[in-house]
């Protein structure tokens, strides 16, 4: 049995199933995960194979994935959780805050990791350069940004501009100019209100009118006195 | 002490840097000038303002007798053209009959500062040569004419790094957004005056009027306190606004000022209303403005920023010398 296991593990190996069947080897990979014996099989058949392709290490190191999921489970628990409760715990109000150290303390101790006083260090020092880092990204990007636009701009060969501060063609204004309603009328009749509405856009259009002509006179005159203005130079 | 020995270094690039920017960009701006002024050429181009574009056609060339010829031609809508021979421009305009003038700057919608002299800007606007860029199928060298305070819009331009002339113009506000923009569709340089350039320096321009003189820089009874460094007064005069009103021409006490680049109007005149809120409109780059304030009516229209506008208006006083304006009851309305 073990020796069948061992030959298809072999097989494995060398990256050819045992049987075409994919179930089966579905199945010998479950059982090889949960047998020590099977999986250090796996490993050594793995090592002899890399020494026999010359492929091995000078520094041999036989217990990777130890050391790898030792890392792992370090750095889980101490960076992520810490600096959350840290930036968390100054903008929160307290109750929340001691709920989410509450939360952060369950986790350390759950993991039964003791957080030494240089990672609690460093931490903190994390916390407190990071809005600086920030800020100098954000000036980096506000610098990428104009240096960006005024590329754009550059590169702008479209006739179509980006922005007009307003359409107005030269034969009458659209004015941004706000008159000044009066909003607070006693109850009235709705006749009487309707009439009051009416008359007062009436009065508005008179007054848009006159302020358009006002305006337009102002500007036709403006070009003709360029015009003449170089006359007396 | 090896970081200050470190920032001084770049700050000394960087001041050098500055120093031959604004050198090339000045070079550039002068071989426009010379250009606009010495060429041969015949170019299309388009305003663009208001969401519209305006297509014009621009000849340029230089007669038998180094007399400059120039014609400016609004292709849409009704026929407005600028006719330049030497020293006569002639407005042909669908308001009023041709009539010409005796001036060597066509007024066009390309500033004539441009084919004058470059060093009178200095004084309000820095130049800087940005760098290259294609514009019309041809390398452009851009240069900004930024304006040194708010008080003022700034220029790009590109210029064509062959011939000299300009292919593209932006007027911007300080924050960088687009007001107007000219782009060149055509441009064609040539040894020989164009054919019809030719034809033109044979043809007869209207009759020169002569602006009457007498009514010009006499005294006015109200002056402008405030006014953005570099602005100069170009004119002050008395004259009717028409503001066609079927006939109601109403007279109006008038400045022109200009910095070069821009040119600002302002207009004074009493008012029978003695309260009316700040109203404008902006045409482009040019903002008009208007209102009244104690019985004043006070009109500022250029190619200035809104806020440089309302202030210049809100800075009208009453002469130093002169009679002074007793106005009505500064009572004000919201």
């Amino acid at each position: 049995m073990s020796e069948i296991k061992s030959e298809s593990v072999s097989s494995l190996v060398d990256n050819y199933s045992p049987s075409t069947d994919d179930n089966i080897s579905a199945h010998l990979l479950d059982n090889m995960l949960k047998d020590e014996h099977l999986s250090s099989t796996w490993q050594n058949y793995h090592l002899i194979g890399d020494v026999l392709r010359d492929e091995v290490p000078q520094a041999l190191q036989l217990d990777l994935s130890k050391t790898i999921s030792a890392a792992i489970a370090q750095e889980a628990t101490i960076l992520s959780p810490n600096s959350s409760i840290y930036s968390s715990s100054k903008k929160s109000e307290s109750s929340v805050t001691e709920d989410v150290t509450d939360q952060g303390e369950e986790l350390i101790t759950e993991t039964n990791k003791v957080i030494d006083a240089s990672n609690r260090f460093k931490a903190k020092i994390a916390a407190f350069v990071k809005p600086m880092g920030q800020v100098a990204i954000a000036a980096s990007a506000a610098a990428l940004m104009i240096v960006g636009v005024q590329h754009n701009v550059a590169e702008n060969s479209s006739v179509t501009p980006n922005q007009v501060v307003q359409t107005v063609p030269l034969s009458g204004y659209a004015n941004p100019v706000s008159f000044s309603v009066q909003s607070s009328q006693p109850a009235q009749s709705q006749h009487s209100k309707q009439q009051t509405q009416q008359a007062m856009d009436e009065q508005r259009l008179v007054e848009r009118v006159a302020q358009q002509r006002r305006l337009q006179a102002l500007l036709k005159d403006h070009n003709q006195q360029v015009k003449l203005g170089s006359n007396i130079k | 002490m090896k970081l200050s020995a470190l920032i001084f270094l770049l700050l000394s690039i960087n001041v050098s840097a500055i120093t031959t920017d604004t050198e090339s960009a000045k070079l550039s701006l002068e071989r426009l000038s010379q250009s606009l002024r010495q060429l041969n050429f015949t170019t299309s181009f388009v305003v663009v303002k208001n969401n519209q574009a305006e297509p014009y056609h621009w000849l340029h060339g230089v007669g038998a007798n180094g007399q400059e010829l120039e014609v400016f031609t609004r292709l849409n809508g009704p026929r407005r053209d600028v006719l330049r021979q030497g020293e006569v421009v002639s407005y042909i305009e669908p308001e009023q009959e041709a009539y010409s003038l005796t001036s060597n700057n066509a007024q066009s919608p390309i500033p004539s500062i441009f084919r004058g002299n470059i060093s009178e800007l200095e004084e309000s606007y820095r130049f800087i040569a940005v760098g290259r860029s294609r514009v019309l199928g041809r390398v452009a060298q851009l240069v900004r004419i930024v304006a040194k305070d708010k008080y003022r819009f700034s220029y790009w331009l590109w210029l064509d790094q062959q011939s000299g002339l300009l292919l593209k113009m932006a007027v911007l506000t300080r924050q960088g957004q687009l007001l107007e923009q000219i782009q060149f569709t055509h441009i064609e340089v040539s040894e020989q005056l164009s054919e019809s350039l030719a034809k033109f320096q044979l043809t007869e321009l209207p009759a020169v009027i002569t602006v009457n003189n007498q009514q010009q820089n006499k005294d006015l009874s109200w002056q402008v306190d405030w006014l953005p460094q570099g602005f100069s007064v170009i004119k002050s005069n008395q004259h009717n606004l028409n503001s066609y009103n079927r006939g109601d021409d109403k007279a109006v006490e008038f400045m022109l000022f200009s910095d070069g680049l821009a040119q600002v109007s302002v207009y004074v005149n009493p008012s029978e209303e003695s309260y009316r809120a700040a109203e404008y409109a902006s045409d482009g780059a040019t903002i008009v403005f208007n209102h009244v304030l104690q019985g004043i009516e006070v009109g500022v229209v250029g190619d200035i920023p809104l806020e440089t506008a309302k202030r210049i208006a809100e800075s009208i006083g009453p002469a130093v010398v002169g009679k002074l304006k007793d106005s009505s009851a500064p009572d004000k309305e919201q």
